[in-house]
């Protein structure tokens, strides 16, 4: 039984692509072998018939004038058609095509890393409230017995609002 | 230097006419090589309509490309290229569009063809040319793209297995494994069919 690589290489032995030395293994072989010899002699035949007979005489099936004229008319567009949609392009456009779409990528990484680094800081912030106005007071009360701690918070512009507890306790005090 | 009479001028000439924009120099050399060109495209094909495409194609991508064509090789052989290139990718589009089958995945490990006992009948005994051309030709419309377009670039275009592997895009292996079953599928073919049939 002949192995599918050594069909192969009987194939190339046929066409003339084994180096010498391989081709000299091969003839070795065939000397032996009966079902190789058969095999050659019909790739051989088939390579032959190939070669003593052609290629069947396939003539265009359109006159010259016609066959032309569809060339001639497509080379005319094409001809036409490049010149309008890639011009020569000049040192600015040049730049304008290769640069402009470089710097909008950087500029939109630059905006990222602003976003990212202006999150994080926000992001620390929360859980903290700082009363960082100058308009708002505050008071605190811490009340031992029920273990409660009261926080005033008051408008220092409005009195209307809040009195000032010192100003309470000065007065129950007295 | 101006082609006067452009029947007359050699393909060289023609050929460096037309590089310098001289159209009636690229109109002859299509009308000389129009036949061959098509031709190829046609026996890779097995479509009229798809070759005349095809080979059309060729021709205004050939105007286009004239300045590279430094003359390594005859002007015919270099257009046989570009159409055999062309009707490549048109092959390789229409494999992707189309869903496997058991023939596809039979066409390396070869199939039917793995199993087909030797043919001992020499296909040209007692045939003429035409009749022998006639019966290579039904032949060759019965193998599968693949078998055939390696058949034809080997046995007609006189490329060795390396160059076919470029320009298909293959490994040689498989280049051998298809030139290897196209072959023995060819032979049964040849020895089956009757010269009644091709009538």
């Amino acid at each position: 039984m002949i192995t599918h690589e050594f069909e192969l290489k009987l194939q190339a032995y046929l066409d003339g692509e084994l180096p010498a030395l391989e081709a000299a293994e091969v003839e070795g072989w065939l000397a032996r072998d009966q079902e190789g010899q058969a095999l050659l002699a019909e790739l051989r035949n088939t390579t032959k018939a190939l070669s003593a007979a052609g290629e069947v005489e396939v003539k265009l099936p359109e006159t010259r004038e016609f066959y032309w004229s569809k060339i001639a008319r497509e080379i005319e567009r094409q001809d036409r058609e490049p010149a309008a949609v890639a011009p020569k392009l000049s040192w600015f456009a040049w730049v304008q095509r290769h640069l402009v779409p470089v710097s909008g990528v950087a500029l939109l990484a630059c905006l990222l890393a602003v976003m990212l680094v202006h999150s994080e800081k926000s992001s620390s912030q929360f859980g903290e409230t700082e009363l960082a106005s100058e308009d708002m007071g505050s008071y605190t009360f811490r009340d031992q017995q029920q273990k409660m701690t009261m926080v005033w918070l008051y408008d220092r512009n409005d009195d209307s609002q809040f009195t000032d507890p010192t100003a309470v306790a000065s007065m129950d005090q007295e | 230097m101006k082609i006067k009479d452009h029947s007359a001028a050699s393909d060289e000439q023609l050929v460096g006419a037309a590089k310098r924009g001289d159209m009636r120099a690229f109109e002859e050399l299509v009308a000389r090589h129009r036949d061959k060109i098509y031709a190829r495209a046609f026996s890779m094909m097995r479509n009229e309509d798809e070759a005349v495409d095809l080979s059309q194609e060729a021709w205004v991508k050939s105007w286009q490309r004239l300045k590279q064509f430094q003359g390594e090789s005859s002007f015919g052989t270099w257009m046989t290229r570009i159409v055999i290139n062309l009707c490549l990718d048109q092959l390789r589009r229409r494999k992707r569009q189309r869903t496997e089958s058991i023939e596809e995945m039979n066409e390396e490990s070869g199939g039917v063809e793995r199993q087909m006992p030797v043919v001992n009948v020499n296909p040209t005994e007692g045939l003429e040319r035409g009749e022998l051309r006639k019966k290579i030709d039904a032949a060759l419309g019965q193998l599968s793209h693949e078998h055939r377009t390696a058949l034809v670039l080997h046995e007609f275009e006189d490329m060795e297995y390396k160059e076919i592997a470029r320009v298909t895009g293959c490994s040689i292996g498989t280049v051998m494994s298809r030139l290897f079953y196209a072959r023995r599928k060819m032979a049964v073919l040849l020895a089956n069919l009757r010269t009644e049939e091709l009538k």
